[in-house]
C-alpha cells in the first residue's frame, strides 16, 4: 500500500559517489582543451571544438553530478525509489561517460563514427535515467513543489536530449539544414532554463530554508516559476520553428531568473544560522552569477562571458557546495546506520580550510576566464591553470572523504563493545 | 484536510528556529545563555519524537495495517541517531568544546532536515490520508501528551 519508505531505501554509497569523483576529471579536460586550441576557435560557438568542450561540460560535469546527486534525492524528496540502483547507476555512468568522451572527440577529430558512438550511448544513459524517473516521479502520490519542479525538469531535460539526438544525426549525416542554428537555439534555451535552472530552484526551495534555517521562497515563485519558464520555453520553440523572433519571451525567462535569484540571495542573507559554513560561499557565487548572467544576456554582452558566468559561476560552483553537503553527510550516515559509533562529524570528514583554498583558487579562475573573454590568451592560459588545480582539489577533498568511509567501514562496528 | 502534515511541519520549522538560538549563542560562546537554549530546544526535539513515538505512529500503524512498507521503523532509527547527537552535544556545551560542537550541531542539522523532508512529504501526509476525518482526534491526542523533562 504505502511504498516509499523503507530501511534500504538510501542507495549504496558508492552509487552517487561516482558519478562525483568522475564530474572533476571531465572539468580538467576542459582546461586542457583551452590550453591546447586557439582562443578564437573555442570562444566561437559554431566550432565543432567550441561544441566538443561545452558538451564536456554539460555532460561530464553537470549531467555527471546532477544524475548521481538525484538517486540519491529522489528517494528523499520524492520517496521515489529506484529498483535494482547498483545497475542502473552502472548503466548510466558507463554510458554518460563514454559516450560524452566519444561525444566529444568526435567533434574535435571530425570521426563520425565517434559521434555515432557518442549519441548512441549518451541516448542510452538519458533515455534510462529520464524514463526511470519520470515514471516514478508521476507514481508519487502526495505531490509538492519540489516534485512538480522535478517533473517539469525531467520533461526539460529529455527535451533537451531529443534535440540534441536531432542536430547531432545532422552532423552525421552531412544534412545541416538552414534551420539549424534555430534547432539548436532551442536545444540551448532548454538545457539552460529547463534542465538546469529548474532542477536549481526546486533544490533551492527546499535546502535554503531548511539547511540554513531561513524564510520559505514566497508561494508564487514556488509554485508559479518552473511551470511559467517550461511554457515560455515550448513557446519560445514554436515561435522560433516559425520563424518569429522569439527574444522577448527568453528575456521574461531571464527576468524571472534574476527574481528568483535576488530572493534567494535574501533569504540567505537573513538566515537564522549565524555560524559559518563554507558551501554558503558557493551559493552566493551561484545566484550572484545567475543575476551577473542574466543581465548580461538581457544587454546581448558577448556569448562567451555569458557562456563562463553561467557555467562556471553559476552552475559549477552551486553543483560544488552541493557535493560538499552531500559526500560528508553520506559517510556519516551510512557509517552509522551500519551501526558505527565513534565516527567523525560532519566537518571531520574534508578539512574546512581545503574547501576554502579551493573554493578561492576556483573562484580566481573564473576571473581569469571572464578576463580572457575581454583581453587575450594569456589570461585563459592563467584560468586554464587555476581551473585544473581547483579542481584536482575538488578530487582530493571528496576522496579524503571518501577514503575515511571506507577504512571505517571495514572496521567490526560491534569491536567498541567487546 | 491535512492537519497533522501543518501542524507538525511547523513544529519542525519552531524546533529548527529553537536550534539556530542555540547555535548563536553557541556561536557568541554566551555559554550560560547556550545551555539554556540548548535545553530547552532538546526538550522541543524530545517532545516532537514523544507526540510521534508515542502516539502518531502507534495509531498510525494500528490504522494501516501494512507492516511490510511500514515508513516508521526508519523514522525511529533516525530518531534514536538524533538522541544519540543530542546527547553529544550536551557534553560538549558542558566542556565548553566549541569547534567539536559545531560539527555535531552540522550532523544534527543534516539528519533532522533530511528526516523532516521525509516525515514532510510522506510520512504525515500518509497519516492524514490513513486516519481521515479522525486526523484532528489524533491530533489533539498528540497536543495534551505530557511532556517528559529530558
Amino acid at each position: 500500500m504505502f511504498k516509499g519508505l523503507s530501511t534500504d531505501q538510501a542507495p549504496p554509497i558508492g552509487v552517487p559517489f561516482r558519478f562525483f569523483l568522475t564530474a572533476p576529471i571531465f572539468a580538467i579536460f576542459i582546461a586542457t582543451i583551452f590550453i591546447l586550441y586557439p582562443q578564437e576557435v573555442i570562444f566561437n560557438r559554431y566550432t565543432p571544438i567550441a561544441i566538443a568542450t561545452v558538451h564536456l561540460f554539460t555532460l561530464g560535469v553537470l549531467a555527471m553530478i546532477i544524475f548521481g546527486a538525484l538517486q540519491q534525492m529522489l528517494p528523499v524528496l520524492a520517496g521515489a525509489v529506484i529498483k535494482k540502483e547498483k545497475l542502473f547507476a552502472t548503466i548510466v555512468h558507463i554510458n554518460l561517460t563514454f559516450g560524452t568522451l566519444a561525444l566529444s572527440s568526435g567533434f574535435l577529430g571530425s570521426s563520425t563514427f565517434l559521434l555515432i558512438i557518442g549519441s548512441t550511448m549518451l541516448s542510452l544513459a538519458f533515455g534510462v535515467f529520464f524514463f526511470t524517473i519520470i515514471r516514478l516521479l508521476f507514481k508519487v502520490k502526495y505531490i509538492t513543489s519540489t516534485v512538480n519542479a522535478m517533473k517539469i525538469f525531467s520533461l526539460a531535460g529529455l527535451i533537451t536530449a531529443g534535440v540534441g539526438l536531432y542536430l547531432l544525426s545532422s552532423y552525421i549525416t552531412y544534412d545541416i539544414g538552414s534551420n539549424h542554428i534555430d534547432i539548436a537555439n532551442i536545444h540551448i534555451s532548454f538545457a539552460l532554463f529547463g534542465f538546469a535552472f529548474i532542477l536549481v530552484m526546486g533544490v533551492a526551495f527546499q535546502v535554503i530554508p531548511m539547511f540554513y534555517v531561513g524564510q520559505d521562497f514566497p508561494k508564487y515563485i514556488q509554485n508559479k516559476f518552473p511551470r511559467v519558464v517550461f511554457g515560455m520555453l515550448i513557446l519560445f520553440a514554436i515561435f522560433t520553428i516559425l520563424g518569429q523572433d522569439a527574444t522577448p519571451i527568453l528575456n521574461i525567462v531571464e527576468i524571472l531568473a534574476i527574481v528568483f535569484a535576488t530572493y534567494g540571495l535574501y533569504i540567505l542573507e537573513n538566515r537564522r544560522r549565524a555560524v559559518f559554513d563554507v558551501t554558503l560561499w558557493y551559493w552566493k557565487l551561484s545566484l550572484a552569477s545567475l543575476i551577473l548572467s542574466m543581465i548580461l544576456l538581457l544587454v546581448d554582452s558577448k556569448i562567451s562571458t555569458i557562456a563562463f558566468v553561467v557555467a562556471f559561476g553559476f552552475l559549477y560552483s552551486l553543483l560544488q557546495g552541493m557535493m560538499y553537503k552531500i559526500v560528508p553527510f553520506l559517510s556519516w550516515f551510512h557509517l552509522n546506520s551500519k551501526g558505527h559509533f565513534n565516527i567523525p562529524n560532519l566537518r571531520e570528514y574534508i578539512d574546512a580550510y581545503n574547501i576554502k583554498l579551493q573554493f578561492i583558487i576556483y573562484l580566481s579562475s573564473i576571473f581569469c576566464f571572464i578576463l580572457a573573454t575581454i583581453f587575450n590568451q594569456m589570461f585563459l592560459y592563467m584560468g586554464s591553470g587555476l581551473f585544473i588545480v581547483s579542481n584536482i582539489l575538488l578530487m582530493i577533498n571528496l576522496a579524503t572523504a571518501t577514503k575515511t568511509y571506507h577504512e571505517i567501514s571495514k572496521l567490526d562496528p560491534m569491536a567498541a563493545f567487546k | 484536510m491535512s492537519v497533522i502534515k501543518e501542524y507538525m511541519s511547523a513544529d519542525h520549522r519552531a524546533c529548527d528556529e529553537s536550534f539556530a538560538s542555540m547555535e548563536n549563542a553557541v556561536h557568541d560562546e554566551n555559554w550560560s545563555e547556550a545551555k539554556k537554549l540548548f535545553e530547552s530546544f532538546a526538550s522541543d526535539l524530545l517532545y516532537h519524537f514523544d507526540m510521534e513515538e508515542k502516539v502518531m505512529f502507534p495509531a498510525f500503524e494500528a490504522r494501516s495495517g501494512s507492516a511490510h512498507c511500514n515508513p516508521t521503523p526508519v523514522m525511529l532509527m533516525e530518531h534514536e541517531q538524533m538522541k544519540k547527537l543530542v546527547q553529544d552535544m550536551r557534553a560538549d556545551i558542558d566542556s565548553k568544546n566549541k569547534e567539536h560542537f559545531f560539527g555535531l550541531s552540522e550532523t544534527l542539522m543534516m539528519t533532522m532536515q533530511q528526516h523532516n523532508m521525509k516525515e514532510e512529504q510522506m510520512m504525515y501526509p500518509m497519516v492524514d490520508d490513513v486516519m481521515q476525518a479522525e486526523n484532528s482526534m489524533l491530533l489533539d491526542e498528540m497536543k495534551n501528551l505530557q511532556r517528559v523533562d529530558s
